[in-house]
């Protein structure tokens, strides 16, 4: 199979687009992006950050663009729903759904509305998502999202805006073999403050392709955090840019359980003096799925901190992926980075590959990363076992020990971590590996 | 008043250029060299300048087939100025009207190169304890101890030599573990090779004395591409010392050689290296390009290969020395000290591939980086499906001196049995102004202080070294960072 011959229902999917009446801007980017996409194709394994990834599955079928072809009800949006959440946007197939979300009450200065009402009412607030990286950048998912995405979140605060409740986003995918191209935009103002959880889920054999653009203003600070519970037939592609401002913060929680083929990629970026970058995440993976979590960060100023903590399971004949890149430019001394890359491989014929990287610049740093691989402990398993715990359940608990350390990492927001335990042991109670 | 670090940094990394290369001599010998380019007369020129055999000559043209279909690998983190291979000449050989019947009948030139090396031939070697398979500009002049080692069943003697008396044995080994085709550089070495060392240790035996090649590369213009073949045969143990040092000039010169160990069952090979070619001046100008192939197979149960190497020299470093643990229990080891200073660049690491069961594999790494050098350390751990309690151990620590240079980490890690055990450790630091001022106010001179705290650092590679290597490494690590911190 080519890899280049079965981009043309994308295009096609692109110029058949109903006419929009869209700024030109837009439409230049659009026009951009689509060529761009055309002139990278599809990443191939012999490219560095896709060599672990088998695109198959998405390039057997083609994705055209969903836009809201089925709707969801009120039931099918309930088990997905963030208790403590003050505020709920929910988009089906990539599109905004209305009648299923609560926007609630905002604060002064605070926006948060679907991207397709936003290009209407603030286009202001959506141009900063739409950068020249979507069309000279190297990542053609990113690019084909430019071109064809219809909808997506919007969330923008104004400096000194605090929203106490979280807010909630729901991404419902129901649309076989079509694609919810999503550009989501969070944008917080200088000493603003935000908590934001993204659910995916959905069932059939649908593509989710994200993108988000998250600019964290100086003193803010944003807590993001997101639960990827795919159907087991879907593919599900998110990319993250993340600009961190001076004395900024910026954490992200990753709970990736679902997709037949999945990656987060995340590039954090800092711009001011003494930010601070926390990237944790659990993926869980069983039957043949495959699930990736790539991540740069990218010191690019003095002082600023960085704690990766990313684990993996892989069972039955699963594969997860790691790549993790921190970067420590010439200037950005006092750096302070940790990346630390854990995985439990649990079946006879699942694999973990994972490649944590240093690259650095900068003398004055302190830098480490460490890496493991590995089954259950023995020693533990043997005390469970001795203590009466039948072995299936003694290791369902060490997963979920093994996994949930890294939810505990959320400080001071106990319903978030319980929210996101609640998801993890439902995962594990599917029968673990 | 105190200056900050950084601007002392720079200025006495300038003296440390200026400290010249103490090695930097050129010794004045007619070589009989073939024309420069690369073509099929050329590799056949070479095999019959060496009266090779049939299938030898072939296996060149093989692999000079593989070479021109291949591309030169830029996936190392490393700037390399176009190389013209079409501009090197491949075969220098020092003039020889006869073949020496002693060492009064060698070259006087030669010997005193030789002495200026400090190589310990006659006597010397003796009271060294070190027999020597000397190879200037690839061909082998002289051995050592070969009677001594012959009363064991050793055969230890030049590649050529080899290929004349014992065919078979090369020919059974030969390109088993680094293929004619393998890459790029192995290829080119594959067609070109000129000479190198040949050594095989019977079932059983011990031997009884480090085995140690000194290469030197001196004509000028001429890559120097030695292949190096060591077969432990069952139950055998063998040290193999590798040090270099080259004589100063300005032109770059492109070395790629490949070095072969096969261990049979329960057999040992210790490898190792201290590498100290030219690395370029203050300017990066002339310098060593090193691209080698070296790679080990654990081919019997229980058997063991230790890779241990210094690397400070070399305006470019491209060398993974690898394992094989195809042999149920064998165990492989990696343990590397490499410096970049001025414009030096390293791209080093080492490939553990697991393939036996309840093998082991222990990977110790120390990059330092000074000047505007930089230090990248790229290794690949790899479990596969069958390779049952595979155990890996990995760790990489990077020290930075100055705020001009690099220091890198890439590791890789595969692992498809549930069964292994695999951790990666690394850390990136400076040397503290703490562990400084507390060696200055012992009364340290910097550069004493200096030397402690990186040898400290290095400590746990050092100890891996035979006795007189570190020795000499411990020196050259000093003599490589002098004056870089201020």
């Amino acid at each position: 199979m080519s890899a280049f011959a079965d981009l043309e229902p994308y295009v096609e999917a692109f110029k058949a687009r109903p006419e929009a009446a869209e700024p030109a801007w837009l439409a230049r980017r659009r026009e951009g992006a689509i060529r761009r996409f055309s002139e990278l194709g599809w990443p191939s394994r012999k490219q560095e950050a896709w060599r672990f990834t088998d695109l198959r599955p998405l390039q057997r079928v083609s994705f055209p663009p969903a836009a809201g072809a089925c709707r969801a009800s009120a039931a099918d949006v309930s088990p997905w729903r963030y208790p403590a959440a003050g505020h709920r946007l929910v988009l089906v197939d990539g599109a905004f759904a209305p009648e299923l979300s609560v926007i609630g009450d905002l604060p002064k200065g605070a926006w948060l509305a679907s991207a397709a009402e936003t290009l209407r009412r603030r286009p202001d607030l959506l141009e900063p998502a739409l950068r020249e990286t979507d069309t000279i950048g190297a990542q053609p998912f990113v690019a084909l999202n430019a071109a064809l995405f219809a909808d997506g979140f919007v969330l923008a605060l104004e400096p000194g805006v605090a929203l106490d409740r979280t807010i909630e986003i729901i991404h419902l995918g129901r649309a076989a073999e079509r694609s919810s191209q999503l550009r989501n935009l969070i944008q917080l103002g200088a000493g603003s403050r935000a908590t934001l959880i993204e659910t995916y889920a959905g069932e059939g054999a649908y593509w989710t392709n994200a993108v988000g653009v998250v600019a964290v203003g100086a003193g803010a600070a944003l807590r993001h955090a997101k639960v990827q519970d795919e159907g087991a037939a879907a593919i599900h592609l998110a990319h993250n840019r993340v600009e961190l401002g001076r004395d900024a913060r910026y954490e992200s929680f990753v709970l990736s359980l679902g997709a037949r083929l999945s990656r987060h990629d995340v590039h954090a970026r800092f711009d001011g003096e003494g930010a601070a970058c926390g990237l944790f995440g659990a993926t869980l993976l069983r039957g043949e799925r495959e699930g990736t979590i790539a991540s740069v960060v990218d010191h690019a100023a003095p002082g600023c901190v960085t704690r990766e903590y990313f684990k993996t399971v892989a069972s039955d004949r699963a594969h997860g992926v790691f790549l993790g890149t921190i970067g420590v430019r010439p200037q950005a001394q006092r750096t302070d980075a940790n990346q630390l890359s854990k995985n439990l491989l649990l079946g006879r014929r699942a694999a973990i590959d994972t490649k944590p990287e240093l690259e650095i610049l900068a003398d004055d740093v302190k830098c480490s990363h460490g890496a493991t691989v590995g089954d259950l402990d023995d020693a533990a398993l043997f005390y469970l076992e001795s203590r009466g715990i039948p072995v299936v359940e003694a290791r369902r608990m060490l997963i979920e020990a093994f996994a949930a350390e890294v939810i505990e990492r959320i400080e001071d927001d106990v319903e978030l971590r319980a929210h996101l335990g609640r998801h993890l042991a439902r995962w594990l109670a599917g029968g673990a590996g | 008043m105190s200056r900050p670090a950084t601007v002392k940094n720079a200025e006495t990394l300038r003296d440390v250029a200026g400290e010249g290369y103490k090695y930097g001599f050129v010794t004045e010998i007619e070589s009989e060299s073939a024309p420069p380019g690369l073509n099929e007369d050329i590799v056949a020129f070479i095999s019959a300048k060496k009266e090779e055999p049939r299938w030898l000559l072939d296996w060149r043209l093989d692999a000079f087939r593989h070479w021109r279909q291949m591309a030169e690998p830029h996936w190392a983190k490393l700037r390399v100025a176009p190389i013209d291979y079409q501009a090197a000449t491949y075969y220098s050989a020092p003039k020889r009207q006869n073949a020496p019947k002693s060492l009064d009948e060698v070259d006087p030139e030669l010997l005193k190169t030789y002495e200026k090396l400090g190589i310990p031939l006659n006597e010397r070697a003796a009271l060294a304890g070190v027999a020597v398979d000397a190879v200037f500009d690839s061909v082998s002049v002289a051995t050592t101890f070969k009677d001594k080692l012959a009363e064991l069943g050793i055969i230890f003697c030049s590649f050529g030599e080899a290929v004349r008396e014992h065919g078979d044995l090369v020919r059974q080994y030969l390109g088993s573990v680094v293929p004619p085709g393998d890459n790029f550089f192995a290829a080119l070495n594959s067609a070109v090779f000129s000479d190198g060392s040949f050594a095989y240790v019977p079932p059983g035996v011990r031997c009884p004395m480090e085995l140690s090649t000194y290469f030197r590369i001196n004509a000028a213009k001429t890559g120097q591409f030695e292949r190096t073949l060591i077969i432990a045969d069952k139950g055998s143990y063998v040290s193999y010392l590798e040090g270099c040092t080259a004589p100063q000039r300005d032109e770059n010169q492109l070395h790629a050689a490949v070095v072969e160990l096969v261990a049979l069952e329960g057999a040992e090979i210790k490898y190792s290296t201290v590498q100290n070619w030219y690395p370029g001046d203050a300017e990066g100008k002339g310098g060593i390009y090193n691209f080698v192939t070296k790679r080990g197979a654990c081919r019997g149960a229980n058997s063991k290969i230790s890779w241990t190497q210094v690397e400070t020299g070399s305006a470019i470093t491209w060398k993974y020395p690898s394992c094989i643990l195809e042999g149920d229990n064998s165990v492989g080891e990696f343990y590397s000290v490499a410096i970049t200073n001025n414009l030096q660049q390293a791209d080093t690491g080492t490939k553990m591939i697991h393939l036996g069961r309840n093998t082991r594999s222990t990977i110790v790494s120390k990059g330092i980086s000074a000047g505007r050098g930089q230090n990248t350390y790229r290794g690949l751990v790899r479990i596969q499906p069958k390779a049952e309690n595979a155990r890996n151990y990995t760790q990489c620590d990077s020290l930075l001196i100055g705020h001009k240079c690099g220091a890198h980490t890439l590791p890789y890690i595969e692992v498809r049995n549930p069964s292994a055990r695999v951790e990666h450790e690394a850390t990136t630091s400076k040397i503290s102004d703490d562990q400084m001022f507390y060696c200055r106010q012992r009364g340290l001179t910097q550069e004493d202080a200096l030397s402690l705290i990186v040898n400290g650092f290095c400590k746990e590679v050092l100890k891996e070294l035979p006795m007189e290597f570190a020795v000499e490494a411990q020196k050259l690590l000093a003599v490589s960072l002098e004056g870089s911190v201020g």
